[in-house]
């Protein structure tokens, strides 16, 4: 604990120091100029790396920002005769303001689309800024004054000493939030939009949260850049720029602040290494060397494919042979970067600073803080008295798909502190009518309430808000998470954490209350030994009762389980029997769907049988077996006249 | 406003707005496959409209330079998709984006070091002398440019409706997993279509090269634009991509005159965020319904 403690922080603060120090012990300007560009580039970086790392969506405007931060502060300085903290602010205000207004559009974007709208919003900025001549003085540029702060003039040592001061604070800022419950929530939202809407966290606030931090921070990085050169022309804030960010960032490392310095680092000083051709080559020969190495072991573990361990090999080697016949390395500076980028993309995706943490995690051995005592399940879970009244009540509920009548008049009725069983053959409406229920699809008539109060139709997000949650026949889990990170995020609209407090890092007490509830949570699902596993890699099985606790985290009315037993193993669904009847016991409400009979007949007080899109039974489980209706849908009309004995072989033939 | 200006305007912005649908159609070509896009499409273009100059002043004779050009359209596309896009897709993520733009980049920076950065003229042996119809000036050139979009455009649509070759191009469209159950790769029809994609792009390049110039950046306008198109039709939209096309093309022409040629780019910017924020799908796409 303390050891992990001691080198993540104290890596932290040595950078500090040793980037603080430099300008003291060298006293040279063209090392300094690096220097201040380096931590600008890592601001805007670490703002770029929210988007490309977190949301896992391409972001190409980030260029755009750093040109509007920079012209708005200069502006500000120039028109209003705003001091150098005051123009600052103003860059990171018009960076969020812009960014809210790309976030509107984008927001329901993603992969290709979001890359296109951000990509055009950088084109309209670069023809704006070009063309809106009475104000950015156009192609010709406009010189910035440097302003004073707090009524003193910076030298060129100060202005730097303000940049480190202010990436500091952002990158202090930034790690509080990413480790909080706001960054997994970033993260969630890019493995499963859906769900991360259905358990009540809300995919767009998020999307457009973190799109809104991560362009004001370019804003306040533009401003800083404005400052620094004192001289701005439109031409800076194009296309070139955005790739050499790009490089920053994917050869940094996604979802890494020092990645993002990293690449800042790489960023500022390529242009050097270009220039001088021993550099070059030396620096080419160690990537070379490099990826032959990674890829030959890569290629002997059979962990990678073959492409993905050849084609970094490829493209290093052209790089080194390309080295020694071009005439001027500068002029290939585009291909140069394309290659470099191409290597880290294929080959290595977590970016230097992936690998690296990777390595000195096992180097060091740092082991992960250990969590806190699982809370007491029934707090987690606010066990409360069935009433029997009807919690859940939907009324002539219709549902179409163009002429297929999904859902064609559905009326029905839950208890409160039941277990509703609702089957029906393959195609007859289940999953429609509760994904009407919950949100997903709105109904096109019909009425549905909650307690007496009608339901919200056709938002996934305001139904969890009211109380239901619900699990997804095909998993919908965030696979990037770990196990226990996925049921902590589900809480994070149960257990608030305001975003100041969180940029302040202090919330660490609330934390540790959602690590224990989480803890219990999986501890009722039996995955409490699997905490720290990334979702992705658990057994189909574990998925879905991780999908289970997860849901519980809601701390719902109802619960909707959609097929929870669907592919388990028969200890499997032993297990789930389990733990739906302690679930039941807090007095949780449950709707199951459900095709095993065993289960359905176990645990239901009452079953309903659909069939297409019509309820056709509902009763006691022992009634619904025997119910003349219910054998025909399942097995045709034919085994009914001949059941006199139809009722023990039923159960076996219901389609698993 | 003078009424034959502004006909002029439409005309001549609406055949480079035919342009821009053609290479829109090579985006939809192979989001249609494998719902990835080549963002160094622009590039494409460019590369392909260089070697067809080459092959010309080394003395080949334009018809039979032009099916060479398209061959080597046809080699690029399919190089991006080998380099770029397969990778990327068997893992299921959307390193595509990132990867195809940096092999865009090396193409841009390869061709600004092999052919220069100047703009070079584009022999053509098609006439530029301008024709008067019902007042509106237009040249044999422009008109070779929409003969050759709508052509190049009829011919993929056929081969992909008569032939089984593509028909199943059209079953891997409709459902990849169904299709590679059937029997077809969906690897090889996804190499179809971007190596289609690439001789659309080479075609692209063939028909706005005498009118442009051939240059490393002639394409960059053009692929923005293409983008606009392809997004406000919908990436699967077919021949929505051409209506949209004529519509921006003239928008631009209009506005180059009426604001000013620097702005010339903004309508096309502006209406693709506006169509992603209303309908993210297109005008003329189809909203996929949700499953879960």
């Amino acid at each position: 604990m303390i050891k992990r403690l001691f080198l993540i922080c104290g890596a932290e603060a040595l950078l500090a120091l040793l980037m603080a120090s430099i300008p003291m012990a060298v006293n040279n300007t063209f090392v300094l100029g690096l220097l201040t560009l380096l931590t600008i580039y890592a601001i805007l970086l670490i703002g770029l790396g929210i988007t490309v790392g977190y949301l896992g969506q391409i972001n190409l405007a980030q260029a755009a920002f750093l040109g509007l931060g920079a012209y708005s502060a200069a502006l500000g300085v120039t028109t209003f005769g705003c001091g150098m903290l005051p123009a600052l602010m103003i860059a990171t205000a018009v960076g969020c303001l812009f960014g809210g207004v790309l976030a509107f559009p984008a927001l329901r974007l993603e992969g290709p689309q979001f890359a296109l709208s951000t990509l055009s919003f950088m084109a309209l900025t670069a023809t704006t800024l070009n063309e809106w001549e009475s104000l950015t003085g156009g192609a010709q540029g406009m010189s910035v004054p440097r302003p004073p702060i707090f009524g003193l003039m910076l030298n060129a040592k100060g202005f730097y000493w303000l940049c480190l001061i202010l990436l500091g604070l952002v990158w202090v800022a930034m790690r509080n939030l990413l480790s909080s419950q706001w960054g997994r929530a970033f993260e969630a939202l890019r493995d499963s939009p859906i769900a991360t809407d259905a358990m009540g966290i809300g995919t767009h606030r998020h999307k457009a949260a973190a799109f809104i931090l991560g362009s004001g921070i370019g804003g306040l990085a533009g401003g800083l850049y404005a400052f620094n050169f004192q001289f701005l022309q439109p031409q800076i804030f194009i296309y070139d720029l955005m790739v050499i960010l790009l490089l920053g960032v994917v050869l940094g490392g996604r979802k890494s602040l020092w990645g993002a310095f990293v690449g800042a680092a790489i960023v500022v000083l390529l242009p050097n290494l270009l220039s001088n051709r021993l550099l070059f080559q030396i620096f080419s020969g160690t990537g070379f060397v490099f990826a032959l190495i990674a890829g030959a072991r890569g290629l002997l573990a059979k962990s990678t494919r073959p492409f993905q361990a050849l084609a970094p090999v490829v493209a290093m080697g052209l790089l080194v042979f390309g080295g020694m016949f071009v005439d001027n390395t500068e002029d290939w500076r585009k291909a140069i970067f394309a290659l470099m980028l191409f290597s880290v993309v294929v080959g290595l995706p977590d970016g230097l600073m992936g690998f690296a943490a990777r390595l000195l995690t096992r180097l060091f051995r740092i082991i992960p803080a250990p969590f806190p005592a699982a809370s007491d399940l029934e707090s987690v879970l606010v066990c409360r008295q069935p009433t029997s009244e009807p919690i859940l009540s939907v009324r002539e509920l219709t549902r179409h798909f163009g002429g297929v009548r999904a859902v064609d008049g559905i009326s029905l009725s839950v208890r409160s502190g039941s277990v509703h069983g609702l089957i029906g053959p393959n195609g007859s409406g289940k999953s429609t009518l509760v994904n009407v229920i919950s949100g997903l699809y709105a109904p096109n008539s019909g009425e549905m309430l909650l307690h007496g109060v009608p339901l919200p139709r056709g938002s996934l997000f305001q139904v969890a808000r009211r109380g239901i949650a619900r699990t997804f026949q095909n998993l919908q889990i965030f696979t990037e998470l770990s196990t226990l990170d996925n049921v902590m995020v589900a809480m994070k609209g149960i257990i608030r954490s305001p975003l100041p407090l969180v940029l302040l890092g202090l919330t660490g007490k609330s934390e540790r209350r959602v690590q224990a509830d989480g803890l219990a949570l999986l501890e009722l699902v039996g995955l409490a030994d699997q905490s720290r596993i990334p979702a992705k890699d658990l057994p189909h099985g574990a998925q879905r009762f991780l999908e289970i606790a997860r849901a519980l985290a809601r701390r719902p009315q109802l619960l909707i389980l959609d097929e929870p037993a669907a592919g388990l193993a028969h200890p499997d669904v032993i297990k789930l029997l389990g733990i739906i009847r302690r679930i039941r016991q807090c007095g949780i409400t449950i709707l199951l769907i459900e095709h095993h009979m065993e289960v359905v007949s176990d645990l239901c007080d009452i079953v309903t049988v659909l069939d297409g899109g019509r309820i056709i039974a509902e009763g006691r489980p022992e009634e619904i077996k025997r119910h003349p209706k219910v054998i025909e849908a399942y097995l045709g009309a034919r085994h009914v006249q001949s059941a006199g004995e139809p009722v023990a072989a039923a159960p076996e033939l219901m389609p698993v | 406003m003078n009424g034959s200006v502004i006909a002029q305007l439409v005309v001549s912005g609406s055949l480079m707005g035919l342009v821009y649908a053609l290479i829109a159609y090579g985006f939809q070509l192979t989001y249609a496959t494998s719902k990835s896009i080549n963002f160094g499409q622009g590039e494409l273009v460019m590369v392909s409209a260089f070697i067809c100059l080459t092959m010309t002043n080394l003395g080949i004779s334009y018809w039979f330079m032009v099916p060479l050009g398209l061959m080597c359209g046809a080699l690029l596309g399919l190089f991006v998709e080998r380099a770029g896009v397969r990778l990327a897709l068997e893992q299921k993520n959307e390193g595509w984006i990132l990867l195809t733009i940096i092999i865009g980049l090396f193409f841009f920076s390869a061709a600004e070091n092999i052919w220069g950065r100047d703009d070079r003229p584009f022999p053509t042996p098609i006439s530029s002398e301008a024709l008067q119809v019902a007042g509106i000036r237009i040249t044999p050139l422009e008109l070779s440019v929409a003969l050759g979009v709508f052509a190049i455009m009829g011919i993929i649509e056929l081969f992909k409706r008569k032939t089984l070759l593509g028909k199943a191009f059209e079953a891997v469209a409709a459902d990849r997993d169904a299709a590679e159950l059937m029997g077809i790769s969906a690897t090889k029809t996804i190499m179809l279509s971007y190596s289609l994609s690439g001789v659309v792009a080479a075609v692209a390049g063939l028909l706005v090269s005498p009118i442009t110039t051939v240059g490393p950046t002639m394409a960059s306008a053009l692929v923005l634009k293409a983008f606009s198109v392809a997004v406000v039709a919908g990436l699967d939209s077919g021949f929505g991509v051409v209506l949209i096309g004529l519509f921006l093309g003239s928008l631009e022409s209009l506005t180059s005159y009426y604001v000013g040629s620097g702005w010339r780019e903004a309508p096309g910017l502006i209406l693709l965020i506006l169509a992603l924020a209303v309908r993210p799908t297109g005008v003329f796409g189809k909203i996929p319904i949700k499953k879960v």
